[in-house]
């Protein structure tokens, strides 16, 4: 069972990444790019969490995502155009997948109705198409072809669900003496790495009529160029059915859709409508067959099964001779597609078609998937060696640099070596910031939708790389900055009219590497922020004194005060009086900060800046009774020297530093961490530290060594946390350092003093 | 360097020693033998000082790298309660794993690989708590006593009570 387990995760993996793509393929459809790769990329997409779901019996999924990729298909044939209307439908589908993966995911079941309204959207738009009323699709396990029977209006059908009806159908405007098909099926060596198996797909073939196979070998190789897994053997089949239809004949194959290539032509003297364009390609692409065909016929009919021969049927070559000459009327020819995805028919062996399909069958980016702990081990390792290289590097001195001069060289490419491999390490945990962002479309969409405004989101630079822990604590922050600009920032369609603005408000959220930070900066064009009434707020919850002037820039930032709001009503987006402080301390908890200005009428602007990595650490080397410690640089104020700094006693005995007309409790690390200390008070520093919520605390410590960076290390692998201590690193010469968790320090003491 | 490597060997003693017995490392606190299970034991190393964390036991002795990860030091001496040792190079780290951590244990010296039959063990005198609850018991090498350790036991509880 843990293996179905572990398939399952696998799936889920690939459809948060199916689903990514999809919202990015929209957004770039919304954008008026509706060329057939973005149809066929979003058809792939939905087409493959569909198949993932049957196979799991996700039922509520398959049978939504069905009726998607239908009313996908019939847009990508052209029969359903793709107005705006349909693309939003086609967003809030994805919503409905991504919100039913979620539930599969969960294990949770959606109300049956869930998504029902859409499904009916599809259903119409589908049928606005069928002449013949097509019924709404209630199977889901059939594959869906296009095939071109209908005889006058030259309008695609799609195959009916239920076999009676096709039946009906296939029966109906036919010749009565039998259909005979050819069938050129050649499997791809993936076919059997997939455990499939010709004979039973020609089993299947045959109940649908009288089936004849001939093997068609290709020439065996030398030996040395022989692939044990090569294929070399490629069939012609002639399927003879008064019943089959190229749908039930292509549902044989379904399994192998990708795997093989595959061509079915209809032999029979009906003439069948082909849509113009693709009988205009197809003829590009049969031609090259044609003439391998006609190569072909001289060939000893030893290759062929003896059954062959009971049907005179039209060869090969006859057909394209027959197509050549009657190229600009229609064809008696219906292509398959080997595969959904492919646009054109990639026929067996045209040349021209192979690599396209290839092409596209990868235009993802190669990837593996690697678990995370296996990255941070090289991660560590790595750093291991830049420290070991360091210290090697010190070890030389003038004399063995002398004496040793190959040494010195081979010194030399080692430290450029180890710098280049942690470089390539580190650029493994990056990862472009679109894993965050393309979750703000949908969220951008619900707003607008709860808002009644109307908005549109841009985004820029989404392929910047961040490290992949500074992303994962990006989306909650941005979650929040979002839904203040949708709901503080962004006005109702009438304002905006009103104040002379276009009727829709961008949200633009673009990210950007400047120096060895992150930039991501969510813009808005709405109202800016209402500074009289974040003062007079601010007033009311005794953020800020009655009496204290602020300048406008401190007034904004004030929106980042823990427990502060504007918004009049509590709505259920923004306005709880949680979020941006939220934002604030999740943006600090990484070494980064946030800052924000803003336009009155014109608009706001919250910057992020991130560290590149959370893997270093800046920070400031201080010594704490001949121990090395060190204090993390981001929540560094400034320092100074202890004779220069003014203590004041308080009654508990601890002191308070007086600092710019603040009073700042005052932490002597020697006391706190109970070691002795030598050195003359007047020698010793502050250092001033900010924590959560803007807080401030002076550390005094015995020296200030300087600055330097430093990897993460843990003391709870080996041992168990300790209080004001958030971790240890390891310095240049080997020995351990520990990380001073100013937050921690000062709630421990504050419980202290509690108790 | 400093430390001996003992993993590649200790698997071919493991296995030549039959399932019935058990092998020891062996190392003196002052006059006394002690052991450890051999396989618990990662690497020994000489002492070379360790960064002390604060607010901890007496007995914790600190922190060290050990090739990139940081393992606590706990000074049996202490731990057993007679006061810290004063260390020097010639004091020695055994590294060990304990569950799923490395912890070193400082001792004065490694003397020895033990192979005793697991018969031969006996249960620690009732008496003093800290000592049944340290010793896991006791085996007799060459008429002298040789407390096993109970790492577990070691190693639990290094926390200040705030």
């Amino acid at each position: 069972m843990s293996d179905l387990d572990d398939f399952k995760a696998t799936y889920f993996d690939e459809c948060s990444e199916l689903l990514t793509e999809l919202e990015e393929q929209f957004a770039t459809i919304e954008g008026g790019d509706q060329s057939s790769e973005r149809l066929n990329a979003v058809f792939r997409a939905i087409h493959s969490i569909k198949g993932g779901a049957g196979a799991f019996g996700f039922s509520g999924l398959v049978g939504f995502a069905h009726a998607y990729e239908t009313l996908l298909d019939k847009v990508r044939e052209g029969q359903v155009r793709l107005s705006p209307d349909v693309t939003a439908l086609c967003i809030r589908a994805n919503d409905i997948v991504a919100d039913f993966v979620a539930a599969a995911r969960a294990g949770t079941e959606l109300p049956g109705e869930y998504g029902a309204d859409e499904k009916a959207r599809f259903d119409a738009l589908c049928a606005g198409e069928d002449d013949d009323g097509g019924e709404p699709m209630e199977e889901f396990d059939i594959e869906f072809v296009p095939v071109m029977v209908d005889l006058d209006k030259g309008a695609g059908e799609e195959g009916p669900a239920d076999p009676a009806g096709l039946d009906a159908f296939a029966a109906a405007p036919l010749a009565a003496d039998g259909e005979h098909w050819e069938i050129r099926f050649r499997p791809h060596s993936e076919l059997y790495a997939r455990a499939n198996d010709p004979l039973l797909l020609f089993r299947e073939l045959a109940t649908l009529g009288e089936l004849s196979v001939r093997a068609v070998f290709e020439p065996i190789p030398l030996l040395a160029d022989f692939e044990p897994f090569g294929v070399y053997c490629a069939w012609e089949m002639t399927l003879a059915s008064p019943t089959a239809t190229e749908t039930a004949i292509r549902e044989a194959f379904e399994f192998v859709e990708g795997n093989c290539d595959l061509e079915v032509v209809q032999l029979s003297a009906a003439p069948v409508t082909v849509a113009e364009p693709e009988a205009l390609s197809l003829l590009a692409a049969v031609e090259p067959i044609a003439a391998r065909l006609a190569d072909r016929m001289p060939e000893p009919p030893a290759l062929e099964l003896p059954d062959e021969a009971e049907a005179p049927l039209p060869s090969f070559s006859d057909l394209a001779d027959t197509i050549k000459s009657a190229a600009p009327a229609r064809q008696p020819f219906i292509p398959i597609r080997s595969e959904p995805m492919t646009p054109r028919a990639p026929v067996a062996e045209a040349p021209a078609a192979a690599p396209d399909a290839e092409a596209e069958r990868r235009n993802g980016v190669q990837s593996i998937r690697v678990d995370l702990d296996k990255v941070d081990r090289v991660v560590n390792m790595v750093g291991e060696l830049v420290i070991t290289q360091s210290m090697l590097t010190q070890q030389m001195d003038d004399t063995l640099r002398q004496k040793y001069q190959e040494l010195v060289r081979g010194l030399e490419v080692l430290a450029q070596t180890t710098r280049g491999l942690q470089d390539s390490v580190m650029a493994i945990r990056a990862q472009p910031v679109k894993s965050v962002f393309s979750r703000m479309p949908r969220l951008v969409r619900e707003l607008a939708t709860k808002t009644g405004k109307k908005i549109r989101l841009e985004t820029i630079g989404e392929n910047t790389e961040i490290d992949k822990t500074v992303i994962e604590q990006l989306s909650d922050p941005l979650t929040h900055m979002i839904r203040n600009s949708a709901d503080h920032g962004i006005e109702l369609p009438e304002k905006r009219l009103a104040a002379g603005k276009t009727e829709t408000g961008v949200i633009r959220l673009s990210a950007e590497q400047a120096g060895g930070n992150i930039l991501i900066v969510v813009e808005d064009d709405g109202a800016g922020i209402n500074r009289e009434k974040v003062m007079q707020v601010a007033r009311q919850r005794g953020v800020v004194a009655a009496d204290q002037q602020l300048t406008d820039e401190q007034i904004d930032q004030l929106i980042f005060a823990p427990g502060f709001s504007t918004a009049e009503a509590v709505s259920d987006i923004s306005g709880r009086g949680v979020g941006m402080d939220v934002v604030l301390s999740n943006i600090k908890k990484i070494g980064g900060s946030v800052h924000v200005r803003s336009w009155a009428g014109r608009g706001t602007r919250m910057t992020l800046r991130l560290p590149l990595t959370l893997a270093v650490l800046d920070v400031m080397l201080v010594r704490v009774s001949q121990n090395p410690y060190v204090v993390p640089l981001s929540s560094i104020v400034e320092t100074m020297q202890c004779s220069r700094a003014s203590f004041e006693r308080v009654p508990s005995g601890g002191k308070v530093l007086q600092v710019r007309g603040e009073y700042v409790q005052v932490i002597d690390l020697c006391d706190r961490f109970e070691m002795a200390t030598s050195v003359d008070e007047k020698n010793r520093f502050v250092v001033l530290c900010e924590a959560e919520g803007s807080v401030k605390v002076a550390l005094v410590v015995d020296d200030i060594i300087g600055q330097q960076q430093v990897v993460i290390k843990s003391l709870e692998e080996n041992f168990e946390s300790i209080e004001g201590i958030a971790g240890g690193t390891i310095l240049g010469d080997g020995n351990v350092a520990l990380i001073v968790d100013v937050q921690g320090l000062k709630t421990a003491k504050l419980r202290r003093a509690a108790a | 360097m400093e430390a001996l490597g003992f993993r590649d060997d200790t698997a071919d003693r493991a296995a030549v020693a039959g399932q019935n017995t058990l092998q020891l490392i062996a190392f003196s606190i002052g006059e006394q033998t002690y052991g450890v299970e051999i396989t618990t034991v990662r690497e020994i190393r000489a002492w070379n000082g360790a960064t002390p964390l604060p607010n901890t036991r007496e007995y914790v002795r600190g922190v060290i790298n050990l090739r990139g990860t940081i393992v606590p030091i706990f000074d049996l001496r202490a731990r057993f309660g007679d006061g810290q040792t004063s260390a020097t190079k010639n004091h020695v780290v055994v590294v060990m794993s304990v569950g799923d951590k490395w912890v070193g244990i400082l001792v004065d010296a490694v003397s020895d690989i033990l192979t005793v039959s697991k018969d031969e063990i006996h249960a620690v005198p009732e008496g003093n708590s800290i000592d049944t609850e340290l010793l896991n018991g006791i085996v007799t090498h060459e008429s002298r006593m040789v407390g096993l350790i109970d790492l577990h036991a070691v190693v639990s509880g290094a926390k200040m009570d705030a």
